[in-house]
């Protein structure tokens, strides 16, 4: 008994400290956005007053409502189609998966390996011969379906029981039906992962936008913040505070998710 | 059986919808674009078109474009509190005579400038260029040489270049030929702490006209009686170099464009002078742009030599009012052509191939950045120095700087700026640099000059082809 | 019931029927990638046998820009500080995201949420932030060094990023410090699927947590830690952030990777496609063999 305590202590010990160490660039952030830049620059450690000034210093030289918005709208278009097209390829490869098919899958594996930057220019060529500059369907058809959200589900799908769906198919449901109705309830907890990843990495996108938006109603966050580093005078105190309203909507949207994909309801497998 | 074939072709639909999906989808959101922005829209449809037009036949193109009514520019540019702010004042001042003249900027950092150019430039689709960009002189020879059909020549256009310092307008000329209205100012300045060189027993005017010989020894003085260096900078970068460099005419690069490390005994002196500030501990090297600023904010250095445009941050620092103070750079011993003058940094306006208008265009940096000594008076309050020359004889350029001990310093930076010598970029600059800081790098943690000189040229030579 | 009545024919079209079904499910995602990654890659392919600058490019030696990278010793240098990082960081990562993960799946943890939350936190925090809070961190004034003089390790600060073999140390920390929320989140999640009931069982026959965590948490998480295995090969071969943003690829080129070097000779130098092209194929030769290896080891329904 008294050696699963001990373990206890030292794990919750070894989890403080490790979340310590996780959550103090949030905490110097923080304290950065309520500080003037010249004091950021000192190394200020403590909560300034200066917050209500960077606030307005930083939406009279930023549209930051804007770019929230515009973020927000690609970010949760590009996530529900994303989730749609890859768990749906993702069970395709593996509960009818054959030889054909594992073989496409090592294929598509192949189409993330090309680092981004040799695509970019055929991409561009691609999408400014089809008009799609500047527009939603630009920003999110290059990463509508990826090969790492395929596997993602195929890998989870593995653990999906088959006699599942045989039961389903004697209770006289179709593939699409078991797709929908058995499947997605089950693996809740894939979907919240695959949800907060894919939105975390389409809120992030950076260098795709950068070359494919040229228009000042069309800016993202990343953007936005990116933009503010820029000049020969960065005032720090304003740049961390939209850096932190850059960073809350995954860290909301992950304490949100959290329970479903970490406590899982596996029970309704049964 | 029937209903698993519905919902096999269901989701063949659902593919299908997709890609045929961007094809009708682009084609409704351009024509929202058009409703909103004609000319943004009027640049798309023709883009192929319109380079041609613009580049070949200006005057057509303008009068096509004039007609249209709305006289309305796109600038890509941006520091809001500096470039942007000037874009604007300028546009202000051009519509007292055009009064439906605008002038619409898109903040774009300077980075991502250069990376749409050349995805734009690259793709040969030149439509989502603005008319007006602003690029920094470093990359102006690079990207004018690498592009020739996404700029205008401006040689033309009626803008007297001769009111320009000769060095600033040196880095927009190719082939003779004009691409780039100069903006701002780069030219270098030495700040120093006057109340820290005091505690040292010296004054601004021990550090006015000197070499960095002498540099050295009184900066050993100061770092012994004060704790303090003279100098900060960031590891990895070469502005020091490059400003040592550039004080005495020389460059990377011999006249074919070839590079000329090897032998290139301006160089060498430098990165002795370099190794040696840095061995006695007179020039710190910090990680960042952040450290390096911070390193006066927080009064670790008693002073930096660096452009003129640095003054903005420094004056951040509020507190320190009235102790700073400015003067010009050292000059190098032993080299030919040795001054107290150089750049660092800087910038220029270019118009794009894809304006459709650019006699408007032409016409406004004619009568603005090359024309208004009352824009230079206007946009002076956000430390924007003119290379315009005429500018530095207004009133407002003698005014004192109470933060800088009430110095007249705008008008000694413009002086400074006429002192400059020009030097020659090259279309590799970014190549040389990289590897002239490699090699400095390299040499303050021991490596022999010659060797790393001879790896540097052989990495830009390899990189060149 | 109709199985019986006639088996062999009816449990064939059926299997058709299904092996259909599945080719039906994976073309939405199977023709986007075609389209926004094998088409652009077709193209980039036929680039990287081009040499020269800007847009004059020209077919020549199809194979000079592949020959070319070897001589390139700035290339050279990316590529083995790549794989160094590689080497380092993914195991050490993926191992401590295993563990968290298994500790943050017990059901008797308290402040789980919290626990979750702030060591995912790292990866949501937006770059920028995170590159001036590590420079400022390991400056020569900075926190770390602060630490280390007044535990009397160090006499004056030390140059952390201003060093090889310490900016390369940092960079590996970085890295680590910033991913391994992300991988702990598939963990947690693969995790779900493992019966809990399985653990309480081998509690009671009295596993240890060691026991547990080898016999129980790995095996049956190996679709999982396969996927992170081959995500975070093709991460760090394609690391571009950490070499830009913390180190600019200093000192003296000693942590540039192979991406930043490639986006160098794209955007920062004259454009050299064909051969930034040519440098991304080894990559993604590299890669893909990596990959390979991977599934070969990893993929096997038992």
């Amino acid at each position: 008994m008294t050696k699963t305590k001990r373990m206890n202590v030292l794990m919750y010990v070894f989890l403080t400290i490790v979340s310590l160490i996780s959550v103090f660039p949030l905490y110097w952030m923080l304290i950065s956005a309520t500080n003037k830049s010249v004091d950021v620059s000192r190394g200020a450690m403590l909560p300034g007053t200066a917050l209500i000034d960077n606030w307005k210093s930083l939406i009279s030289q930023s549209p930051v409502g804007s770019a929230m918005l515009n973020s927000f709208k690609y970010a949760v278009i590009l996530t529900i189609v994303a989730l749609v097209i890859c768990s749906l390829a993702g069970y395709g490869f593996e509960i009818y998966h054959d030889k054909g098919k594992d073989l496409v899958m090592s294929i598509l594996l192949l189409g993330m390996m090309v680092p981004f930057v040799a695509t970019l220019i055929p991409l561009f060529r691609m999408f400014s011969a089809a008009h799609l500059l500047n527009t939603t369907l630009g920003f999110i058809l290059p990463t509508i379906s990826t090969p790492f959200l395929i596997m993602m589900f195929r890998q989870s799908a593995r653990s999906f029981p088959h006699d599942i769906i045989e039961a389903a198919r004697i209770d006289g449901l179709n593939e699409v039906q078991i797709f929908f109705r058995m499947f997605i309830p089950t693996m809740r907890s894939t979907y919240a992962a695959a949800m907060t990843i894919t939105f975390m990495n389409a809120w992030n996108n950076y260098l795709w936008p950068k070359v494919m938006m040229t228009q000042d109603d069309t800016i993202t966050m990343p953007m936005l913040v990116a933009n503010l580093t820029e000049g020969y005078v960065t005032d720090y105190g304003v740049l961390m505070l939209a850096v932190l309203i850059c960073s809350l909507p995954t860290i909301i949207i992950f304490f949100l998710l959290q329970k479903s994909f970490a406590e899982g309801i596996t029970g309704a497998v049964k | 059986m029937k209903r698993k074939i519905l919902s096999a072709l269901l989701c063949v639909a659902m593919s299908a919808t997709m890609l045929v999906g961007c094809g009708g989808d682009s084609k409704e959101s351009t024509d929202d674009k058009k409703a909103e922005t004609t000319d943004d829209a009027a640049a798309g449809d023709d883009a192929a078109a319109g380079d041609d037009a613009a580049a070949g036949d200006d005057a057509a193109a303008g009068d096509d474009a004039a007609a249209g009514g709305e006289q309305k520019l796109t600038v890509w540019c941006w520091d809001p509190a500096f470039n942007i702010f000037s874009m604007e004042e300028a546009g202000k001042v051009y519509q007292k005579d055009h009064a439906d003249f605008n002038v619409e900027v898109v903040e774009t950092p300077w980075e991502d400038v250069q990376t749409k150019l050349t995805t734009a430039a690259t793709s040969g689709d030149l439509s989502t260029l603005p008319d007006i960009i602003l690029m920094q002189d470093n990359a102006f020879q690079k990207n004018v040489i690498s592009y020739p059909d996404a700029f205008v020549d401006l040689t033309d256009s009626g803008i007297d270049f001769t009111q320009f310092g000769e060095a600033k307008t040196a880095y927009s000329v190719v082939d003779g030929k004009n691409y780039g209205v100069p903006f701002d100012n780069g030219a270098v300045i030495a700040a120093y702490r006057t109340d820290v060189l005091e505690q040292a027993g010296m004054k601004i005017d021990d550090f006015t006209d000197i070499t960095w010989d002498e540099y050295l020894e009184k900066g050993k003085t100061v770092l012994e009686k004060t704790g303090k260096p003279l100098l900060s900078c960031q590891a990895g970068e070469s502005d020091v170099i490059m400003m040592m460099m550039q004080s005495c005419g020389a460059s990377l690069f011999d006249d074919e464009g070839k590079p000329a490390l090897v032998g290139n005994a301006a160089l060498k002196k430098v990165m002795e002078t370099y190794a040696a500030l840095k061995e006695a501990g007179v020039l710190v090297e910090v990680n960042d742009w952040d450290q390096y600023i911070s390193t006066m904010t927080t009064e670790t250095v008693a002073g930096t030599i660096n452009g003129c445009w640095i003054m903005a941050s420094i004056k951040t620092a509020e507190d320190q009012s009235g102790k700073w103070a400015i003067t010009n750079m050292p000059s190098l011993v032993g080299v030919d052509n040795a001054t107290n003058y150089s750049n660092n940094g800087g910038s220029s306006w270019a118009i794009t191939a894809n304006c459709q208008n650019v006699d408007l265009a032409k016409d406004f940096l004619k009568s603005t950045f090359a024309g208004s000594v009352e824009l230079y008076e206007n946009i002076i309050s956000c430390g924007a120095l003119a290379t315009y020359l005429p500018a530095g004889e207004s009133d407002v350029y003698a005014k004192g700087d109470d933060f800088f001990g009430g110095d007249a310093v705008s008008a000694k930076i413009v002086e400074f700026a006429g002192k400059t010598p020009s030097n020659n970029t090259g279309v590799f600059y970014y190549e040389a640099r990289d590897a002239v800081a490699t090699a400095m790098q390299n040499i303050v943690g021991g490596a022999n000059i010659d060797d790393e000189l001879q790896l540097a040229q052989e990495t830009i030579e390899s990189q060149m082809q | 019931m109709s199985q019986v009545k006639e088996p062999k024919k009816r449990k064939m079209s059926l299997e058709r029927r299904h092996n259909l079904t599945g080719w039906a499910f994976l073309t939405p995602a199977t023709l986007m990638i075609a389209v926004m990654s094998f088409w652009p890659m077709i193209q980039a392919f036929i680039l990287s046998l081009q040499t020269g600058k800007a847009n004059n490019l020209k077919f020549g030696d199809p194979l000079a820009n592949y020959v070319r990278m070897f001589r390139d010793n700035v290339f050279m240098t990316s590529l083995g500080n790549t794989f160094l990082y590689l080497i380092i960081q993914v195991p050490i990562m993926l191992v401590l995201a295993l563990i968290l993960a298994s500790m943050l799946n017990n059901k008797d943890l308290r402040c789980k949420g919290l626990f979750r939350t702030a060591i995912f936190l790292p990866c949501a925090t937006s770059l920028v932030s995170y590159a001036i809070i590590f420079r400022s961190l390991f400056g020569v004034d900075g926190f770390i060094n602060t630490v280390l003089v007044n535990l009397g390790i160090l006499h004056t600060g030390y140059n952390f990023l201003g060093h090889a073999t310490s900016a390369k140390i940092i960079i590996i920390i970085a890295l680590i410090w910033r991913w391994t929320g992300y991988n702990m989140v598939f963990y947690l999640s693969g995790l779900q699927n493992i019966e809990y009931s399985v653990y309480e069982a081998a509690k009671i026959d009295g596993a240890s947590p060691m026991q547990t965590f080898f016999k129980i948490t790995v095996p049956l998480l190996k679709p999982t830690i396969l996927l992170t295995a081959i995500m975070s090969t093709n991460g760090t071969l394609q690391l571009f952030d950490e070499s830009v943003n913390l180190t600019k690829g200093g000192p003296a080129n000693a942590t540039i990777t192979m991406s930043h070097y490639i986006y160098n000779m794209s955007f920062k130098y004259v454009p050299t496609f064909g051969y930034a092209a040519a440098m991304s194929f080894l990559i993604f030769i590299l890669v893909a063999i990596l990959a390979f290896v991977q599934m070969k080891v990893g993929d096997k329904r038992d």
